[in-house]
């Protein structure tokens, strides 16, 4: 996933970098056959309501677009009306403010999800507390629904494993389902809210017969269990 | 008499620069997971660190570990893991990251797991070969880890040589 850099206030909106300046040919990860997929996403920080502007062309190339809203009033409105796909939690200092369930429960009915990053607690002492308490306070609320864990990482030594991080969002107060759920399914949900919310209507998919069954023999080395349940019916 | 059970957890030492991997020895490890596991869960953590886990196996030249963990308490000491940024072996510190590829109930399960991930390795090596040299050998060490499956599951210690180039 790209980081693009958050917008301040009167600057433009930054472009997606096409792929192809990235990279001639994407890795395989291990256990695929298919190359990666990178998308872009916008993170906004949003102190004020000015800086969210509604169905703003600028947004469109993006195929995921986040807010991380600064006050309480901004994190009900983020929760109840904007057409976004992702919440940040604040990972560097105190939660800002204090929410109750009645937002929170209003995204996870609109498809919105919550993300933590785990990068930051890796770099250091106060910013892990700050991560930890975030989190465990955001999945007392939500109960652990609809949580997911990104890793924010600027280097590439801050990258973990999908199992180290499946382990780690114990700490974060979710349950081993959550934990496990946060990684792999919730993800999914929230690409697909993305494409959803790009097309403005639904989406229908279509795939290769062939291309499902070559990937179903690929080694099960790097497919986790719950992987393994989720393709076998289809 | 109920047996005593353990975890084990294969793990990858990722780092940016592969030579310093051969510093790499069991006390290092052992004192790099006791040293975050202190940090990260204090003295408790520290007590429960403090009896029944081990560095079971460590191959400096590829980087895998085997962690043997307690299994009632595997997740906790688990967690911390991912908190290592590096390893300091022999006065050099290592910056690197341990990636967990596999939990095992037995020794037995992660070596088959190990065997069949390390040939798998070994196909994705084959189309980034150089030169023709290299090709060779590798089709070579494919051919021998296919044969050795196929007739038995003992002589392992070949083909683990075999995986190291």
């Amino acid at each position: 996933m790209c980081f693009e850099p958050d917008t301040k206030k009167k600057t433009p909106v930054p472009c997606p970098v096409p792929l192809t300046e990235l990279m001639e040919e994407l890795p395989v990860v291990q256990g695929r056959s298919q190359p990666i997929r990178v998308l872009s996403r916008l993170t906004i920080v949003m102190s004020d309501s000015s800086h969210y502007r509604a169905s703003c062309p600028e947004y469109r190339p993006f195929d995921l677009l986040a807010v991380q809203p600064q006050t309480d009033k901004l994190f009900l409105s983020a929760c109840m009306t904007y057409d976004v796909d992702i919440i940040c939690i604040s990972v560097s200092e105190r939660l800002p403010f204090f929410y109750k369930r009645a937002p929170v429960y209003g995204a996870l009915e609109r498809g919105v999800v919550f993300e933590v990053s785990y990068a930051a607690s890796i770099r250091d002492a106060t910013r892990r507390r700050y991560t930890l308490s975030n989190a465990m306070f955001h999945s007392d609320v939500c109960k652990g629904k609809s949580v997911i864990v990104s890793s924010a990482a600027v280097k590439a030594l801050e990258l973990r494993g999908p199992h180290d991080v499946m382990n780690l969002t114990q700490l974060f107060g979710l349950s081993d389902r959550d934990g496990r759920d946060a990684v792999t399914t919730n993800c999914r949900a929230a690409l697909l809210h993305g494409e959803s919310r790009k097309t403005a209507g639904g989406i229908i998919r279509t795939f290769r017969r062939a291309e499902e069954q070559k990937e179903e023999q690929s080694p099960v080395a790097k497919r986790s269990r719950h992987d393994a349940a989720e393709t076998k019916p289809v | 008499m109920v047996r005593v059970k353990s975890r084990y957890l294969l793990c990858e030492v990722n780092a940016t620069d592969r030579n310093l991997l051969l510093l790499l020895d069991d006390r290092a490890v052992t004192v790099a997971v006791k040293d975050v596991v202190q940090r990260i869960h204090g003295d408790y953590g520290a007590a429960l660190c403090s009896f029944g886990f081990s560095v079971k196996y460590l191959n400096a030249v590829t980087g895998i570990i085997f962690l043997r963990f307690p299994k009632r308490c595997y997740k906790l000491l688990w967690s911390a893991l991912p908190f290592i940024t590096s390893i300091e072996a022999r006065g050099k510190k290592i910056t690197c990251f341990l990636n967990c590829i596999y939990v095992g109930g037995t020794i037995r399960t992660c070596q088959k797991f190990l065997i069949r991930y390390n040939a798998h390795q070994l196909r994705r090596m084959l189309p980034k070969c150089k030169n023709e040299e290299e090709r060779r050998d590798v089709q070579q060490a494919i051919l021998d880890c296919c044969l050795t499956r196929n007739h038995t599951d003992e002589s392992e210690d070949a083909l683990e040589s075999e995986e190291d180039e």
